[in-house]
């Protein structure tokens, strides 16, 4: 597997959608390519950042007037 | 107008217990559609509002939080059409420019410290970061990365197919890493 095919398989692997040959060849790939296991790692730092980043909040304001809406008998 | 019938009460209580649970995600994907705090909150409250008039329809196919996603993202995408779309729609893709091999090509983190990989200054760089990617990239983005959705559920809320998602998650993922090389260059050893 060459690097420019590795990129674009990288997604597939993470998600668990490539066939069992296809995914031993993406990591075989990885053990031996110091660049691309790079970016591997670049992508899993980028999904930890997002994961521990905080997140906005839905206004205080915007939240009571929407349960209100909710315990409102009438649809509006 | 005909009068409409009153949503039960067993409804109105799981909406608010949805808006409990998923409210702030709501409102984070209405922001990345729409780029716009007011906007993105008016899409949220007439999310709820439509959902209570059409929750008789909900047939449990999907989850109600994926059924609520999907409609602030079409909420939004209609508010921002009202408006005039000063911001490109999701359904409007434009070309970005740059292959994936040319992004591949930049510099690696090179394992940044949590220190500056969590800072404050990462998090405004990847806030700019994210606001240069396309409408599709943001939004697919924003349900897989950081909501932590799955494939199949992103692709259920945008109404697409799951290779789809894919494709744009692998670009927007790409973008971001080569945006942010130069952020972590210049942050200090």
């Amino acid at each position: 597997m060459k690097c420019d095919e590795l990129h674009r398989r990288l997604t597939d692997h993470a998600d668990g959608v490539l066939n069992a040959q296809d995914c031993a060849a993406v990591e075989e790939h990885l053990k031996d390519c110091a660049p691309c296991g790079a970016l591997r790692r670049d992508l899993e730092d980028l999904a930890r950042l997002c994961r521990e980043t905080r997140r906005p909040r839905l206004p205080e304001e915007v939240r009571r007037r929407i349960a209100a809406l909710l315990r409102t008998p009438a649809a509006r | 107008m005909a009068a409409r019938n009153p949503a039960p009460p067993e409804v109105r209580e799981k909406l608010s217990r949805a808006l409990l649970d998923h409210g702030d995600r709501l409102y984070s994907l209405a922001l990345r559609v729409t780029r716009d705090p007011d906007l993105a909150a008016d899409a949220v409250q007439e999310a709820f509002a439509t959902a209570l008039e059409r929750a008789g329809g909900f047939r449990g196919e999907s989850s109600l939080g994926t059924w609520l996603h999907r409609i602030v993202y079409n909420k939004a995408i209609d508010l921002l059409r009202k408006r005039g779309k000063e911001t490109a729609l999701p359904d409007e893709e434009t070309v970005v420019p740059g292959t994936d091999e040319d992004l591949a090509r930049s510099p690696s983190w090179s394992r940044p410290p949590d220190e500056i990989l969590l800072g404050a200054e990462t998090v405004a760089a990847l806030e700019r970061a994210v606001g240069e990617l396309t409408p599709l990239q943001r939004v697919v983005f924003e349900l897989r990365e950081v909501e932590g959705r799955t494939t199949d559920e992103v692709a259920e809320i945008l109404e697409i197919p799951a290779g789809t998602v894919r494709v744009h998650l692998h670009r927007a993922r790409m973008r971001l890493r080569a945006l942010l090389s130069d952020h972590f260059r210049k942050a200090p050893a």
